[in-house]
């Protein structure tokens, strides 16, 4: 396999599943059509319901669902269980639902007056599924966080050449609010600015190290990474270089843990100890997590023009040029015909795949080992880039009440999640072909590889630390956002109750709070398959909401149908086999992993017992319909 | 952007990608800055008019000098300040890129 023909089977699948499936739906089931007016043409208000032209609203829709979640989730599982999978699910799972779920939540909304998705299930399922919604909700940003935070902090402690770029960021970001709100600048201007300054901190990050001949290791002596070096020592001296805890991850995609060597056996490094498993969590990990979180604090706390919105802009940028520059590579690669030499001192083709297509189904069973068993796992270790809940919702809030005609919602709607697929493609490409290590190691050696059919191999250094550079500011910007949505969730949701938690700050800090407990004592992949089941189970729940309405219209639902039970059985299922990996392989542990761990059991069978009430609801709706039922009452304002 | 039309318009390819473009980056700008424009829009209606809600803040006599003012905005402020509110409308929920 080589990257031209992933993105020819991308082209042909993606042209098929649009034109001869999706629009087909479109025609003969939802029977869009545009002289019915709009939410956005019925209740103009200048600001929400706002008639917008199909081009801006993809591309605003594509920029709202694409971000992270391709990016980490085609990586995590092409390291699990080889590319093949992770290929076939993203194929197969935008065809089939992905799109329907993106396309169909805004679809229901547009035909609802522009209500949200939490508002529908109300009136269509029952009162309790929007309450239901806030936990959802509420758990999904929690693991996200958590995941996101852990592998953020060890990359920050692992990789000298990456903090000064994010540092960077941070300063343009505030700059970039001030020349914009503040100083009037011309949006182009700003860009040139602070997208250029902060590019150039990412590459000159590894300026002066240099790779040693014997142990392939970096020797950061330059004048960034060795400043970064030293401050790092300097922090891990407060403890005497001794670590602040030790926790295990049977996975072995916590970044802290090395990738094996030409004997297929991990070496033991200054934080990691082979024999035992163990990662020791110094404290400049402490420190970066630290400073991660002053940064989130930020954004979750200002006004949003002053810092969140900015820097997010600036990451958008960079990750559209990092991801565009590897895109062109890949294409090019096998034209050319390009090549590199991989670690093992083999020179071997660009374009070819070095990750083995299959690694494993993951079906063997050992008590005491983490299972990854290919069903259900693959299912909710990719969720963006084949189907997102969160979609479902931002969908139905933004892109539904701006809609002009009804026959936009399919480009928008639908060719936003097949783009969106294609993000996910091009990560599997960069993290298959020539790379060393594991996780976001690989992929960021794969953008390096990538950049080098473009700028020549003495580029692969600086590439590679673009890819680290890019990979962090698509986490980080992701993360600040998640701490802003969580402040105003945990309000509305515990606010009421207990008023303190209607301040911002007090709710921010206890977000924060929260996740550093489960970044200290958690897994990286078991958060990630946490959030991922939370994420697929709120696809489920949109998926229902769809296919109860289809019922209530009289329309054949069986489109939305089935991928609502395969994503709900599934998702379950992850729920169960996730549950069950804390329990074999981190409670044994015991001390603060097990802690951990047990919260995490506890947050999975939470979403299990709320799932199952949302699938109980959901039928018995499903049923009242199919009789010729009724809805329920229009949802009370504000409640 | 015609709201009497009832098929969507045709574009050339260049319109529609300096479109795409503009949506994945000035519009969030665009859409922030309608978002400030309207919170304090709604003040300046509630001050203005708010003797009739039963908020006398201005003397009826300013009032109605500023009402040919607010006039064209009256339909459009009724409809975001009337609206049944969901928790996922604040405008914390609408940062792109989640």
């Amino acid at each position: 396999m080589n990257t031209l023909w992933i993105v020819i089977l991308a082209t042909v699948v993606i042209y098929a599943a649009y034109n001869f499936y999706a629009k087909r739906i479109d025609r003969d089931i939802i029977k869009a059509d545009p002289k019915k007016a709009t939410p956005a043409k019925m209740y103009m208000d200048g600001v929400d319901f706002m008639p917008t032209s199909r081009n801006v609203l993809y591309g605003y829709h594509f920029k709202s669902i694409a971000a992270a979640g391709p990016i980490v989730g085609p990586i995590t599982a092409a390291n699990i269980w080889g590319w093949a999978p992770a290929l076939l699910w993203l194929l197969i799972g935008v065809s089939f639902i992905g799109w329907v779920s993106d396309y169909t939540a805004i679809m229901v909304a547009v035909r609802n007056d522009g209500n949200s998705l939490s508002a529908i299930s109300h009136k269509l399922i029952a009162p309790r599924t929007r309450s239901i919604l806030f936990v959802f909700i509420f758990f999904y940003l929690l693991l996200v966080a958590g995941a996101f935070m852990g592998i953020m902090s060890a990359l920050m402690a692992a990789r000298p050449d990456v903090p000064f770029g994010i540092l960077m960021l941070g300063i343009m970001g505030f700059l970039a609010g001030q020349m914009l709100y503040k100083w009037k600048m011309d949006l182009i201007v700003v860009t040139a600015i602070v997208v250029v300054v902060t590019i150039a901190a990412m590459v000159f990050g590894p300026f002066g190290a240099t790779v040693n001949p014997e142990t392939k290791a970096m020797q950061w002596q330059g004048p960034i990474n060795g400043a970064v070096v030293a401050f790092n020592g300097a922090v891990n001296k407060i403890t005497g270089g001794n670590a602040v805890m030790t926790v295990y991850d049977p996975t072995n995609a916590d970044p802290r843990i090395p990738a094996p060597g030409a004997d297929g056996k991990r070496p033991s490094t200054a934080v990691y100890d082979a024999e035992t498993g163990a990662i020791k969590t110094m404290p400049a990990y402490l420190f970066w997590a630290l400073f991660i979180l002053a940064f989130s604090y930020l954004a979750a706390t200002l006004p949003i023009w002053r810092f969140a919105q900015p820097v997010n802009y600036i990451g958008f940028w960079i990750t559209l040029i990092t991801i565009g520059l590897s895109a062109l590579g890949a294409v090019l690669a096998p034209i050319l015909g390009t090549t590199a030499v991989n670690a093992a001192g083999e020179t071997v083709k660009v374009a070819d795949f070095a990750l083995k297509p299959l690694i494993t189904w993951g079906f063997a069973y050992d008590p005491t080992k983490a299972w990854q068993p290919l069903w259900p796992m693959l299912f909710v270790t990719i969720a963006c880039g084949s189907i997102s809940g969160w979609h479902a919702l931002i969908g139905s809030i933004g892109t539904a009440r701006q809609l002009e005609y009804e026959t936009d919602g399919l480009p928008v709607g639908g060719g936003a999640m097949f783009t969106e697929n294609t993000l996910g493609l091009l990560s599997l490409v960069a993290v298959s072909i020539v790379g060393t290590g594991g996780g976001a190691g690989r992929f960021a050696a794969g953008v390096g590889t990538l950049l080098t059919v473009l700028f020549g191999p003495g580029f692969k250094t600086f590439g590679t630390a673009l890819g680290f550079g890019a990979f962090m500011v698509i986490v980080l910007t992701v993360t600040q956002l998640i701490f802003r949505v969580m402040r105003v969730t945990l309000s509305e949701w515990v606010g009421e109750a207990v008023p303190a938690f209607k301040n911002m700050h007090i709710s921010t800090i206890t977000s924060m709070v929260l996740t550093m407990l489960l970044v200290l004592t958690g897994t990286w992949v078991y958060l990630w398959q946490l959030f991922g089941a939370a994420n697929q189970l709120m696809a489920a729940l949109s998926l229902l909401i769809v296919t109860v309405w289809l019922r209530e219209q009289k329309k054949n639902p069986s489109f939305a149908l089935w991928p609502t039970v395969f994503m709900y059985v599934t998702t379950l299922a992850a729920t169960l086999v996730t549950a069950r990996n804390l329990y074999a392989t981190i409670v044994p542990k015991g001390g603060a992993a097990a802690a951990g761990a047990w919260a995490m059991i506890v947050i999975a069978i939470l979403l299990f017992v709320t799932a199952l009430v949302i699938g109980w609801d959901g039928y018995n709706a499903y049923q009242r319909y199919a009789k010729g039922g009724t809805t329920q009452k229009a949802p009370a304002a504000a409640d | 952007m015609k709201q009497t039309s009832t098929q969507p318009e045709k574009k050339s390819f260049w319109q529609a990608a300096r479109e795409f473009f503009y949506g994945m980056t000035g519009m969030e700008f665009a859409e922030h800055a309608l978002e400030m424009r309207a919170s304090l829009e709604n003040l300046f209606m509630l001050g203005t008019v708010g003797d009739m809600l039963g908020v006398p803040i201005l003397p009826p006599y300013y009032s109605l000098r500023l009402l040919p003012y607010l006039v064209p905005h009256i339909s459009t402020w009724k409809r975001r300040v009337l609206r049944e509110r969901e928790f996922s409308d604040e405008h914390d929920y609408h940062l792109e890129g989640l």
